[in-house]
């Protein structure tokens, strides 16, 4: 069973699904590392991404038709105006709460968002547009290949964690937003604005989780609900890369697709349907008993 | 008169029952609800009910979010571990003895406190946030589980009838599931959980947790063994769930996996924090209001629009945000304001 080129196709669809994981993954590490907020509503807002582009590109909510690329532009744009509102409107008054209070508002958002969405758009399954669906591949040796989506998810994925960490080492807001993560306070002496900051993090985190949302989708053919579940695959990915650090999310994030795709290949037989959605969260289940701080989480000191 | 309420001694202090009001309150208001089935039938009768059985899961809640201040993502799994536990064991019996409802209820509780003491177990490292994923992971993989027809042999089959005609206990007192005795049964058994709720926030235990909650480094330094209390929490927690979980089964009369999803989680947490984290008074209070909105907006938006139901779980996220922005301890505690205010009126003091 365990031939050279299945297990190496298999590989090649991991790695592709993980990249996909790996934008939505960084987008929650990045908000984690600057505000602190854990969004547990990450899967959701990926979700949001997805239906994003059917409903610009459909006539079926807005009655808009726009062309398919336009229609990307205008939900990253949307992504990012999210990220703004969302700060302003809803996480500004939970600066300095309890983490319940801020894990509750953020699942309270998921389900606010999921609601919404299947009021506006319908509980089905929304197919992209043509344009979205490329057909294209690129051959690989062994006879394997990879498809666009994942394709394209990988090098987009590589260039948002590239591009992530020069921003955070070379450019002067990028060094803000690591001062005001390392302490807000000594942050606000030396005259940063944190207001500033922390929607600059939304704003980025939401646009990179609708990219992913989208690309999601592209894999998939269409947008359907099943998306949100990856909003749960991700914790398996952003904890054992360890929670504030992007590029152990990315790394998290190609394990976790790995991990699925490897477990919905063997381990289907051994238990059941959906073994691949499972093996991620016992691999999270063992990382926090295991290794909770991850490959390169900074472990906090408490004092009373 | 005095300008104030003083307590004269400790036991007046932490006593169940603290001023004259509250005992008459006690006298007048218990009747009620033994009464108030001679006023009221049919759905609002079996909607009360579900209240009643809502508020066990929720004071289980309470216990480990309020008490120990864990935050546990995995209600519905609970529940479910309850529910399906008690219907394998009132369809084949334990053992192929029939046991009753009241036992296999409480065998189902049994397991589900077993299961989130398993979960539980990272909090000897961890916290908090971690505690949360675990738990969220158990949510999904225990869907997953109930969904999956090769774990037949355990759980029993995906969908399935509950025995309507079973014995209270053993084979006596035999019930048939009317929705009068289904009324009595929660009845009693939320007034007990309740009281036990009461209770454990009164004793040490409760002390406990609660100083674990407010800052666990500092009571471990105080000489609390925090891992083995919040286990406790747990395993107390988990059963009261579990105990809701296998009632609710019984009530509903027949099981799948879509009632216990992370929606019955999220709308504890809304019935919780709406009444007020950590009492008991909240969580019953959470739960009744709650379920009168939910109720009301039900027929509301159906009456709007066919599909305009999907618009409730973002009622209920707004009610949650809204709840948390202006007033994080929740209705009992804007009610106590209230109180003071009225009190001290005219004066600011």
């Amino acid at each position: 069973m365990v031939d050279a080129s299945t297990f190496l196709s298999i590989s090649i669809a991991g790695i592709g699904l993980g990249a996909l994981y790996a934008l939505v993954a960084m987008g929650f590490s990045l908000i984690y590392k600057v505000t602190g907020v854990l969004n547990f509503a990450q899967g959701q807002l990926a979700l949001l991404g997805a239906y994003g582009v059917v409903i610009f590109a459909t006539p079926t909510v807005l009655g808009l038709n726009l062309p398919a690329v336009v229609a990307v532009l205008a939900t990253i744009v949307g992504g990012l105006l999210l990220g703004i509102i969302l700060e302003r409107v809803v996480f500004r008054h939970f600066i300095g709460e309890p983490v319940l209070s801020v894990i509750i508002v953020t699942l309270a958002l998921g389900g606010i968002i999921t609601g919404l969405l299947r009021f506006l758009v319908g509980p089905n399954f929304m197919s992209y547009p043509a344009a979205l669906n490329p057909g294209w591949s690129i051959d690989l040796p062994l006879g394997t290949s990879i498809g666009a989506s994942f394709t394209l998810g990988v090098v987009l994925s590589l260039v948002v964690v590239v591009s992530l960490m020069l921003f955070f080492r070379y450019t002067v807001t990028g060094s803000i937003l690591r001062a005001a993560a390392a302490d807000e306070q000594a942050a606000m002496v030396l005259g940063v604005s944190i207001e500033r900051t922390i929607i600059i993090a939304w704003a980025l985190s939401i646009a990179i989780t609708s990219i992913g949302g989208i690309l999601l989708a592209m894999a998939s053919g269409g947008a359907g609900f099943t998306i949100e579940a990856v909003g749960i695959i991700i914790f398996a990915a952003v904890v054992f890369g360890g929670l504030d650090s992007i590029p152990g999310a990315f790394l998290g994030a190609l394990v976790v697709g790995l991990l699925q795709e490897y477990g919905s290949f063997y381990a289907t037989d051994v238990i059941g349907p959906g073994a691949g959605e499972i093996l991620p969260m016992v691999f999270l289940l063992v990382v926090i008993l295991v290794k909770p701080r991850g490959l390169f989480g900074t472990e906090r000191i408490e004092r009373i | 008169m005095p300008c104030g309420e003083y307590f004269t001694s400790y036991g007046s202090r932490m006593g169940l029952f603290r001023w004259r009001i509250q005992r008459i309150a006690l006298v007048l208001g218990l009747p009620i609800p033994f009464l108030a089935p001679l006023a009221v039938q049919g759905g609002l009768l079996s909607t009360i009910t579900q209240i009643y059985i809502f508020a066990i899961a929720v004071l289980g809640l309470n216990v480990i979010l309020g008490y120990a201040g864990e935050i546990v993502l995995a209600q519905g799994a609970f529940m479910a571990i309850g529910a399906y536990a008690t219907t394998q064991i009132l369809a084949d019996g334990l053992a192929g003895v029939q046991i009753g409802l009241l036992p296999a209820i409480m065998i189902g509780g049994v397991l589900a406190a077993f299961v989130a003491i398993m979960f539980g177990i990272p909090s000897f490292r961890v916290k908090g946030f971690y505690i949360a994923i675990s738990t969220l992971a158990l949510q999904f993989i225990s869907e997953w589980f109930f969904n999956n027809g090769q774990f037949e042999w355990l759980h029993g089959g995906t969908q399935q009838a509950v025995p309507a005609e079973v014995g209270l206990i053993g084979q006596w007192f035999t019930i048939t599931g009317s929705d009068m005795q289904l009324y009595f049964i929660s009845l009693v058994l939320m007034l007990l959980f309740a009281l036990i709720s009461l209770n454990l926030s009164r004793s040490g235990m409760g002390k406990v947790f609660r100083a674990i909650h407010d800052n666990d480094l500092s009571a471990a330094v105080l000489g609390v063994n925090v891992f083995r209390n919040k286990l406790l929490a747990f395993g107390i927690g988990g059963f009261m769930i579990g105990v809701a979980g296998g009632l609710f089964g019984y009530y509903i009369g027949f099981i799948s996996p879509s009632y216990f999803t992370l929606e019955l989680t999220l709308q504890h947490y809304v019935m919780l924090l709406f009444g007020g984290l950590g009492r008991v008074w909240g969580a019953l209070l959470g739960v009744g209001i709650v379920t009168a909105i939910q109720e009301f907006l039900d027929r509301f938006l159906q009456s709007v629009a066919a599909n305009a139901t999907s618009l409730e779980p973002v009622f209920f996220g707004v009610i949650i945000i809204v709840v948390l922005a202006v007033e994080p301890k929740g209705l009992l505690a804007a009610l106590g304001q209230l109180k003071d205010y009225l009190r001290k009126w005219p004066f600011a003091y």
